[in-house]
């Protein structure tokens, strides 16, 4: 395995008795696809959020980059260049697609010292990443809540491919979207890859991990139940480490 | 629907307001008698600048997401701090400063600061505590209230120092100063809501707080700023009612927060917040305005006013849900 990108050592989360997270170890390299897998309630959306800073871990570390990392806010997360796209979006349906595309990271020029948002520029920019994408929405300034749940689910995949930053966490990016739709994204994924990002897809389907991932990581029960190269393993393998039936290949990354 | 058609008739949605003004501008001037006056205008202008003021700082609030009811103790309260320093007859002290024009910076400020403190306090309990907007600006409104009682002892101060009176009575093309800062309020608020990042954020956090603080964008720091210049609106308001009635009462104001909220829900704001603008709410103040007028030059009792205002703001509800259903088939 190349470089590793980040971390997790032991990582648990607690939520009053309940463990959530009992400890979870593994590494994500630069340039890698990890499909996180694992059952309804299995830890797979608590884990990331820990790392894209949306819930502090109970226990545990990170190291990102191979420095001490652990993200108090969203905003932290971001700054240090990780990206996630979350299962229920994370659009703002009362505002046009420019205006999500850019949320929080808005382009201003100064008018008489005041920031002013740069409309033009930003349309501009939305446009030609659209465009690259092959996604087809009839008016930017139209507002997301009068789109269909696949384009909506397509911004927000574009948002990501545009802003790149080092790491991105997808999960279950694919829900809403059809066929055609999703044979893109996961060309996405894998062109993000090629850029030198790490990646995290969680995924119900066992079919789009195998065609998009490096490496499968099973979660079960708070725990790591299996972490093995995609080429080393098989669907029915990995179906067995998510219901537990086999330990094959199991075990913490070493 | 080609493309022309379908911007003209977004371009009619988005401005709906605006239309119901000038339609019913025209009615009353074609069946009341001296309705069409230029006089009659200014005045209707006029008489809604503090109603105005009032109106920016709760939608901001309610635009992204929240809600204040404190608005129209907090102008009552600074109105009164103001008319008790700057008043010379009933509990005014009468304080003089040199030159005289100091006292119009300095209780414009005092009235700002009182509101702006007051809004700090509740964008507090409600953002970092997490309370309801709803509880906390209820508490607000009535201890604020209470507030004017006990620092008045339930009298007025009268006889409000000239230089600040001067606000009042001084015109410029026909509409007196408050008048105009209430103008340059709306100008000056709709162009930070419409396009500044900040005013943006306030709109997003309103149609999504999840998704916003996702993003990165410090919701609790735009959401407590959001309260504190509801509260310093409020403030300026207040300032501007007792340059009005030139001085202070303990129930200055009373009831001009139902009104604000008519006329915020008639412009287009939605409760849930996300929805809405500025300008809107102008025009809504101001069809308030002109219904009032409309209502006293046809010698209606007063009482009208009250139903017929309750009726507009059912009339605006239910206008916003035909609206949606027409946007919906539009997109």
């Amino acid at each position: 395995m190349n470089e590793p990108l980040l971390v997790l050592d032991n990582v648990t989360k607690n939520y009053g008795a309940i463990e959530a997270l009992k400890g979870i170890s593994f590494s994500i390299g630069k340039g890698e696809v990890v499909a996180l897998l694992g059952d309804n309630g299995a830890g797979k959306s608590t884990l990331v959020k820990i790392i894209a800073g949306g819930l502090e871990p109970t226990s545990g570390r990170m190291l990102f980059e191979g420095k001490e990392f652990l993200a108090r806010s969203p905003a932290e997360a971001k700054a240090a260049g990780i990206e996630t796209v979350y299962q229920d979006l994370s659009l703002c349906t009362n505002v046009d697609v420019v205006a999500n595309f850019f949320m929080g990271r808005e382009i201003t020029r100064k008018v008489l010292g005041i920031p002013v948002l740069d409309e033009r520029a930003m349309e501009a920019v939305v446009g030609k990443a659209l465009a690259s994408a092959g996604t087809r929405i009839p008016s930017l300034r139209t507002n997301v809540e009068h789109l269909s749940g696949g384009q909506r689910q397509a911004i927000e995949l574009n948002r990501f491919v545009h802003w790149g930053g080092k790491l991105v966490l997808l999960d279950e990016p694919f829900a809403a979207l059809g066929v055609e739709q999703t044979r893109r994204g996961l060309d996405m994924i894998r062109q993000v890859a090629s850029q030198g990002i790490g990646v995290v897809i969680i995924t119900h389907i066992m079919q789009q991990a195998f065609q998009v991932a490096d490496r499968i990581v099973v979660i079960r029960q708070g725990v790591v139940a299996g972490d093995v190269a995609r080429n080393k393993t098989s669907p029915d393998a990995v179906i067995n480490m998510i219901t537990g039936e086999t330990l094959a290949g199991a075990g913490p990354a070493s | 629907m080609n493309p022309r058609t379908r911007h003209a008739l977004e371009f009619v949605l988005d401005n709906l307001v605006w239309f119901m003004l000038l339609f019913v501008l025209v009615v009353f001037s074609i069946f009341i008698p001296n309705y069409f006056q230029l006089g009659i205008f200014a005045n209707i202008i006029e008489a809604s600048s503090v109603l105005g003021v009032m109106s920016i700082g709760l939608a901001l609030v309610i635009i992204a997401g929240h809600m204040d009811l404190s608005v129209e103790s907090v102008a009552a309260l600074s109105a009164m701090a103001v008319g008790i320093l700057f008043c010379s007859s009933g509990i005014g002290m009468g304080v003089q400063l040199h030159p005289e024009w100091l006292m119009v910076p300095v209780s414009l400020l005092l009235a700002l600061a009182v509101g702006g403190l007051i809004g700090a306090f509740n964008g507090y309990l409600v953002v970092k505590v997490k309370m309801s907007a709803f509880i906390i600006t209820l508490a607000s409104y009535i201890w604020v209230r209470g507030l004017v009682l006990v620092v008045s002892g339930g009298r007025s101060a009268q006889d409000l120092a000239p230089a600040i009176r001067w606000f009042g009575i001084q015109r410029l093309i026909g509409l007196p100063l408050t008048a105009w800062i209430a103008i340059a309020c709306f100008v000056i608020f709709s162009l930070i809501m419409a396009r500044t990042p900040f005013g943006r954020h306030l709109v997003m956090i309103g149609g999504n707080e999840t998704a916003t603080f996702r993003a990165g964008i410090r919701v609790n720091r735009n959401l407590i700023i959001a309260f504190v210049l509801a509260g310093a609106i409020a403030g300026l308001a207040g300032w501007l009612l007792a340059i009005r009635t030139s001085g202070a009462t303990a129930n200055l104001g009373v009831g001009l927060l139902f009104n604000a909220f008519a006329a915020v829900v008639i412009g287009g704001v939605s409760l849930k917040g996300g929805v809405g603008t500025l300008p809107g709410v102008y025009a809504g103040v101001l069809l308030l305005s002109a219904i009032n007028t409309a209502i006293n030059l046809m010698g209606l009792p007063a009482n009208f006013t009250q139903v017929i205002h309750g009726l507009l703001v059912l009339a605006a509800v239910l206008l916003d849900a035909f609206k949606q259903t027409i946007r919906q088939r539009l997109a």
